[in-house]
């Protein structure tokens, strides 16, 4: 109760639009003297996080809001009475209770990470799924390693163990040349091949990544802190395809000889420029399975491993999708060839802040946006146009529209 | 105060020849004649408005024991403490609580007495004193010593009086009540309601003795009491002499009112196991009638009693519309006030 | 600092309440005169005098219907139940009237009182005199239940419950009353609701209350010794309310949940405690939740059948080893 003797602590203005803030944590429980000028709790706005002080002195007399829990501005959080008065020494209630529905008694995690049984039939414990799924491992590999060793299950010390397996050498300036030509050589017969057989077709849409980029900004130096490589455009575009394959199965699909075989999981290329002395592309496993940092991790490995030379034949099998992503130069779109059997690849390029009409309710307005083309080429015998055209729609929807701050609040 | 047993005949005899002994004085006899009309119409619009599926669940009426709660309740003082049964709806409103509340409660509204939180069996207003209406037979006694220790405790002069039937004097936590008040010599007054029935049974074929309250008096040290509890003025006396001695340290009291309920022991009963030609001869002993001769005989004029009277039928009539117009509670209060700072919390 | 045994710091607890506030009053069997059959109240009559530590007849409705009356009113009543197994006698008061009261009533009356009791067996009372019951109490919604395992704690705790606006059941360990531990000077208050972290480790969580929770820092020494077994153990302390972060936090630490309760198996304490680390934190389990429990039959009196029924130290190592190296 907020009397006149009490002060109310009410979450405080944090920026022009913002209207509303997520508590993160308390610094001082209810009880304690609070000094004006301490730190009272920790609050999260879509734009910033930060440290609210204390106004005024007294004692932490009620938390009204708790962690995890959103409040308007100017709402109410906590109470500070005028001190420890005359009243005996109570008991501190120790109930700081999230705020949670009386049905929602018990916070079920919703979501869930990757399969609970590998392909040989041996089971991760629900702890090692979540760890390979944000470490982007591969669990097909891991059940091996296990069956090797003898064991029953995947459980944390076998990723541990995987985790600390020695990392990749930093990528150096200059690769090995001697096998850069062969790979040039043999890709490119391929290359060609594909391009003889495969009747392409190029589509491409515009996508606004002015909201996904704030938030990679964010959390940019967080993340680099955390994962120790840069946080790109690329696994968030990675991510977006996953789930748009969801919907669009046929582009994750392999073309035999009469059928279109879809398959049940996304194995991603990533096709990695060798400092321009060729390309490969190696594969990410089971990315359906993975988080964005997971994808992330992985993506980053084998993209190291593939300029540090590696890779092994296992590496560059078994795709059902690929990504080139052509940003580094500016370019406007790219056509990448398909890479039979799969029957479509994506491509990315430049993303820059360019002038774009934004409706509003006031009138059209003209503003800077953060653009950048997505394009597909695919093998117009799997499907259509229009089947194509529907796919970047969904893609570009999932790229504008998404919680990606959500997504990167799962870290490991 | 004397042990005075009143059979049907005597008390009949005993008006129609009694002095015209005035210590009660007019005033307190329109109070007590006003309590048992609108108790009598409040529960009578209770009863309709359950066939009109407007009160839900289970209803418990008063009907016929109007004067056993007038009684008490004026003799009461303000800071008095009641406990009562879930056949509680007379004695919360002898104590003064609003018709709206009341009715409110029973129709599960927001202007009930407890926001339809509690419902007809649980009927608590701590303003009027009204400490709770109990439907779990019996456990109230115990609770109402517990009130009176505190009195006696801080020398605080109120009395704690609890309401039961007659069925409560069988189960364990009357005997433990009676024994534990009289041993502490508690300001405590207990007031047993013997309708004569137990639920659907006559009371006598689950119990020892005659009068299952009085006649277990001897048991705790107490004195057996038995008054005609359809006459409010009897009731009245009693009240007051028990309420006195109470609080002036004499200890408890154990008081059967004789007295019979019109319906069936809730809505769903319709009563059928009544023999015939009993409720009528009751009928004919309905307090209220014999109040209403007792204010003729008090010089009373019919202009002053037509107008208590009307008086009542529009307040019921303001209350049903009051609580008609009444939305249900807001859902917060589902979880609200499980625990003392007002939520429900179990864990952090 | 001093030396307390634990049925002193019952007597202690109560008397520092009772002189801080004089509308703390105490009443139930053989408390006063006789300073209770365990010995616990010992002093408290001599200190307070017969009108405030009050003798009752055998009356446990009575005992705990006179405590709610007087809580409803103004008072800050304790009621002792000599044995936990009498709850069973008076139950109605606490499953259906002290615990309703504040709810049904839309706040207008509330229960500020402490029914403390002796709780546990491992003292060879037979079935009727040694159940451990916490759990019939947790299960109302209501009331707040808590369960000290060591003198401090019992003081702490028993300030923190007569402190309480809510009914509190303030289950004592029979077993335990002769236990002896270090109790700081002067005014001892702790908080309900909170568990404590009795040693700190990484390999697994070993939850634990009242009797259980000595035997379980027992077995994780054991297990650390002789088997390398780094096991964090937490004296749960408060059943409601539950203090489920410390738990939780602890899971997220070690992956591994063991509860070792002294209730017979079916709906015990540790149940409950494993709903809810399954449910939230599924995703940060390692392996099988698992529950050590005496075995889910009455107690014999006989003392080498009721030390096999109860979880014993060795039990706790063995089950622990058994399910961590499989």
């Amino acid at each position: 109760m907020v009397d006149a003797m009490s002060n109310a602590v009410i979450m405080p203005q944090l920026g022009e639009t913002v209207a509303e803030g997520k508590i993160l944590n308390w610094f001082k429980s209810v009880g304690d003297e609070i000094k004006e000028g301490d730190n009272l709790f920790e609050v999260e706005t879509d734009k910033v996080t930060l440290e609210v002080q204390a106004i005024v002195a007294g004692r932490l007399d009620e938390i009204r809001v708790g962690v995890g829990v959103v409040a308007k501005v100017g709402e109410v959080v906590a109470v500070v009475g005028a001190g420890a008065a005359e009243t005996p020494k109570s008991a501190r209630p120790a109930m700081q209770t999230l705020v949670r529905s009386a049905f929602e008694e018990v916070a079920t995690p919703l979501g869930r990470f990757g399969a609970a049984k590998a392909p040989n039939g041996v089971r991760a414990t629900p702890l090692a799924r979540r760890l390979i799924a944000q470490n982007g491992l591969d669990i097909a590999g891991l059940a091996a390693e296990v069956r090797r060793q003898g064991g029953e299950r995947i459980d944390e010390k076998v990723v541990r163990a995987a985790l600390a397996a020695p990392a990749p050498p930093a990528p150096t300036a200059e690769g090995e040349v001697v096998m850069l030509n062969a790979v040039r050589l043999r890709t490119g017969e391929r290359l060609a091949e594909n391009w003889r057989t495969i009747p392409h077709v190029f589509q491409a849409i515009e996508i606004d990544f002015t909201i996904l980029d704030r938030v990679r900004r964010q959390r940019r130096e967080a993340f680099r802190q955390a994962q120790g490589f840069s946080l790109t455009y690329l696994p968030f575009v990675a991510r977006a395809a996953c789930l748009a394959i969801e919907a669009f199965p046929l582009i994750n699909a392999r073309l035999a000889d009469k059928s279109l075989v879809l398959s049940r999981e996304i194995h991603l290329g990533i096709a990695v420029d060798l400092a321009h002395n060729g390309l490969v592309v190696p594969v990410v496993r089971n990315v359906g399975d993975l988080t964005l940092v997971g994808l992330a991790k992985a993506m980053n490995r084998q993209i190291g491993r593939a300029r540090a030379a590696k890779l092994t034949p296992d590496d560059l099998s078994g795709g059902t999708y690929s990504i080139s992503n052509n940003g580094a130069f500016g370019t406007a779109f790219t056509a990448p060839i398909v890479n039979a059997p799969q029957v479509a690849v994506l491509s990315t390029d430049a993303i820059r802040l360019k002038p774009a009409v934004v409706s509003t309710s006031q009138g059209d307005f003209i503003a800077p946006r953060m653009l950048g083309m997505v394009g597909q080429s695919f093998d117009h015998r799997a499907f259509d146009g229009a089947y194509s055209a529907a796919f970047l729609s969904r893609l570009k929807q999932i790229l504008e529209q998404h919680d990606w701050g959500e997504d990167l609040g799962q870290a490991s | 105060m004397e042990s005075c047993e009143m059979a049907t005949e005597q008390s009949a005899a005993a008006t129609a020849s009694a002095p015209r002994n005035d210590d009660i004085g007019v005033e307190t006899r329109l109070e007590l004649f006003r309590l048992q009309v609108e108790i009598r119409d409040c529960e009578k619009r209770a009863y309709d408005l359950f066939l009109q599926n407007m009160i839900k669940g289970t209803s418990h009426l008063s009907l016929g024991q109007e004067a056993v709660a007038a009684g008490f309740g004026v003799a009461m003082r303000k800071g008095d403490k009641s406990f009562c049964t879930y056949r509680g709806h007379a004695h919360t409103l002898a104590r003064g609580a609003a018709m709206e509340g009341v009715l409110g409660e029973l129709m599960l509204r927001d202007v009930g007495l407890m926001r339809g939180k509690g419902g007809s069996m649980h009927l608590t207003s701590v303003e009027h004193g009204v400490m709770g209406s109990y439907a779990i037979v019996g456990a109230h006694l115990p609770i109402a010593c517990g009130s009176a220790w505190r009195a006696q405790y801080l020398g605080q002069n109120d009395v704690s009086v609890c309401f039961f039937g007659d069925g409560t004097t069988n189960i364990g936590a009357f005997h433990e009540a009676l024994n534990f008040a009289a041993v502490w010599k508690l300001p405590v007054v207990f007031v047993c309601e013997n309708n004569l029935y137990m639920e659907y049974t006559p009371i006598g074929e689950v119990t020892a003795v005659k009068h299952p309250a009085a006649d277990r008096a001897a048991s705790y040290g107490l004195e057996r009491i038995v008054i005609d509890g359809n006459d409010a003025d009897i009731v009245y006396r009693t009240a007051q002499a028990a309420l006195a001695k109470a609080r002036d340290g004499g200890g408890p009291s154990l008081i059967e009112c004789m007295t019979y309920r019109h319906s069936g022991h809730s809505r769903a009963d319709p009563a059928k196991y009544r023999p015939p030609g009993e409720l009528e001869e009751w009928m004919k002993r309905d307090p209220i009638l014999i109040y209403r001769q007792r204010l003729k005989e008090f010089d009373v004029d019919d202009k002053t009693v037509e107008a208590i009277v009307a008086h009542s039928r529009a307040k019921v009539e303001a209350a049903t519309a009051a609580c008609k117009a009444s939305p249900a509670a807001p859902v917060e209060l589902l979880t609200a006030d499980v625990y003392a700072d007002g939520g429900w919390a179990w864990r952090n | 600092m001093a030396e307390l045994s634990y049925r002193d710091a019952v007597a202690r607890g109560i008397a520092q309440e009772m002189r801080r506030d004089r509308n703390v009053v105490f009443l139930g069997e053989d408390i006063g005169k006789a300073g209770g059959v365990f010995k616990t109240t010992v002093g408290l009559y001599e200190e307070f005098g017969p009108l405030r530590v009050r003798d009752t007849p055998i009356s446990e409705q009575a005992i705990l219907g006179a405590a709610m009356g007087a809580a409803m009113t103004g008072l800050r009543p304790i009621a002792e139940l000599m044995f936990a197994d009498f709850l069973a006698v008076c139950f109605d008061y606490v499953a259906n009237e002290m615990s309703k009261l504040r709810y049904m009533t839309n706040g207008q009356l509330g229960c500020p009182l402490v029914i403390r009791t002796g709780n546990g067996g491992g003292v060879r009372f037979g079935a009727q005199h040694s159940q451990s019951i916490e759990n019939w109490t947790m299960m109302i919604p209501g009331v707040k239940v808590v369960a000290p395992s060591s003198p401090v704690d019992v003081i702490g705790l028993m300030a923190a419950a007569v402190r309480d606006p809510d009914p509190v059941i303030f289950h004592e360990h029979k077993a335990l009353y002769a236990m002896k531990g270090e109790v700081p000077d002067g005014e001892i208050v702790d908080t309900l609701g909170t568990a404590k972290i009795l040693r700190a480790g990484g390999d697994c969580t070993i939850a634990a209350l009242a009797l259980m929770a000595p035997r379980a820092l027992a077995a994780a020494e054991i297990l650390k010794r002789e088997r390398g077994i780094d096991a964090e153990v937490i004296d749960v302390r408060s059943l409601v309310p539950l203090d489920t972060r410390t738990i939780l936090g602890s899971v997220a630490k070690t992956g591994r949940l063991f509860t070792v309760e002294e209730n017979p198996r079916l709906c015990g304490w540790g149940a409950e405690i494993a709903s809810i680390v399954a449910d939230e934190a599924f995703w940060d389990l390692d392996g099988p939740i698992v529950r050590i429990t005496t075995p889910h039959i009455p107690l014999p009196a006989a003392d080498h059948l009721e030390d096999l029924a109860l979880p014993s130290a060795a039990r706790i190592v063995d089950k622990v080893r058994r399910v961590m190296n499989g």
